[in-house]
Formats: C-alpha cells, structure tokens, sequence
C-alpha cells in the first residue's frame, strides 16, 4: 500500500491508517522520538564531548561496559533507535520501492539485518567477552 | 507547506538524514559488537582505522544529522498534538536550523582540534 502524505495531528493519523497496527507504529515514532533525544544526546555527550572520541579503544569500551547504568542506558537506546530507525527505513521503502516483489525482498532483507544487528548489540553489552559468554555457559554445565 | 516551501525541504532533511543515521546505526552496532572477540580481536584495529581524520569529519556530520533529526523531530511532534504546531511550522523550522547551527559551534570547537591533534 502507498501511504498518502504523512498525516499531520492525530486525527488525521486515525483518518488514514486502516489499520490500528499503522496507527500504533505512528504514536510509537512519536514517543520513542522523543526518549531517543535524550537518549542520543546523552550518548553523544558521554562519547563525544566529555570524552575525545579518537581515542576510544577496547579498554574504554570495557571499562564503560563494566558499569550496570551504562548496560541499562544503552539497551534502552539499542532498542529506541532500532525500533525507529527501522520502521522508519519501512516507511522509506514503501514510499520508493513501488514493486511488490521488490518491495518484499528489500523488508525481508531489512528486518533479517536489523534482528541481526540487535542481537549483536544486546550481546555484546551484557555478555562483553565471548570468553566470558563461554565461561557463563560452562558455569551452568559443571 | 509543500512545493518547495519550508516544510518540503524540513522533510527532505528529516528523512535524507533519518536513512543517514538508520544506516550509521547498524554499521556502529556491528563494529562496537567487535568487542566481543576481546583485547586481542579485531576491534582495536577497527576503530584505530576509523580514527583517521575522515572517519572522524564524517562522525560530525552524523552528529549533526541526529542534532538535525532530533530538534526537527520535537517540531514534528508539537505539530501533531498541538493546536498551534502548524500554523509556526516553518517559524519553527528556522528555529530548528538556528539551534542546530548553535549546538554545532561548541561541538566543532571540542572536536575540531582534536582531529587537528592540537586538543
């Protein structure tokens, strides 16, 4: 389905998606907007700003790792951002890729990457090492 | 609000830059995950080749895309749930710029000399 012009107040949004599940993803780009700028923006600060971005090495990213609050923080804006950056890349698509066909492909290939994707990043923010990942299994296989 | 008026190109800049930063996404995901392999895999050769000045002007302009998509964002939002949003919608867009380029001064100033080796 080509989606007409983005609709402008919420109204319009009930008016022009049939169906609740297009309405929901609308209010969710919404909402998850709005986290994600304080999200990003801390992100941005903590990395770029408070720290000189070109010297981010292993042990950085292990020391920043090692913290709870970090882990949190981060999770929360891997799944914001992921959730948002690929819907938003779905609205893209259904607004370029005209063929069905093609269309389809360019999804399956999109939501195939980005599960993907995710799944590195949860990974590597709670397990860190795939040593330790390989320790945790041991652990529960004495 | 469209045919080459403020909103048309606020949209442009949102969605050129939204695709921008989806795609930054992934790629930072995947190379921060390198991790993974620990101190002696791949990722601290990775992030020493993105270290190289190009990388580096680049990474300002993913953060002056998410500033842009960011702030733009907000006046998507105040346009949709308030009464008033789209009567100042292309007030809002130059606002949105002006911030954007107030932001960017003392983020160029941080990370400029830093590029230069002169931080």
């Amino acid at each position: 389905m080509a989606r007409a012009a983005a609709p402008r107040t919420f109204r319009d949004a009930k008016a022009a998606y049939q169906t609740n599940g297009e309405l929901a993803w609308w209010v969710f780009m919404r909402v998850s907007g709005f986290l994600l700028v304080f999200l990003t923006f801390g992100h941005l600060w903590a990395n770029n700003i408070a720290f000189n971005a070109g010297e981010i090495d292993f042990d950085y990213v292990a020391s920043r790792f090692a913290q709870p609050s970090v882990r949190v923080f981060n999770s929360f804006l891997l799944l914001f951002a992921m959730l948002h950056g690929m819907n938003g890349l779905r609205y893209s698509i259904e607004d370029y890729v005209k063929r069905p066909g093609r269309r389809l492909a360019w999804k399956v290939t999109l939501y195939t990457v980005a599960g993907i994707v995710f799944v590195l990043g949860i990974m590597a923010l709670w397990t860190f090492t795939l040593s330790e990942m390989g320790d945790a299994v041991r652990a529960l296989n004495p | 609000m469209y045919r080459g008026r403020e909103g048309q190109w606020a949209f442009v800049l949102h969605r050129l830059s939204g695709v921008a930063l989806a795609l930054f996404l992934l790629l930072h995901v995947v190379d921060i995950s390198l991790v993974m392999w620990g101190p002696d895999g791949p990722f601290n050769a990775f992030l020493a080749f993105y270290h190289q000045w190009p990388f580096r002007v680049g990474l300002i302009v993913v953060i002056a895309g998410v500033v842009y998509h960011a702030l733009n964002g907000l006046r998507i939002i105040i346009m949709d749930f308030t009464s008033w949003g789209v009567r100042y919608q292309s007030q809002m867009w130059y606002g949105v710029l002006g911030l954007t380029t107030l932001i960017g001064i003392p983020v160029l100033w941080k990370i400029v000399p830093e590029i230069l080796g002169i931080a």
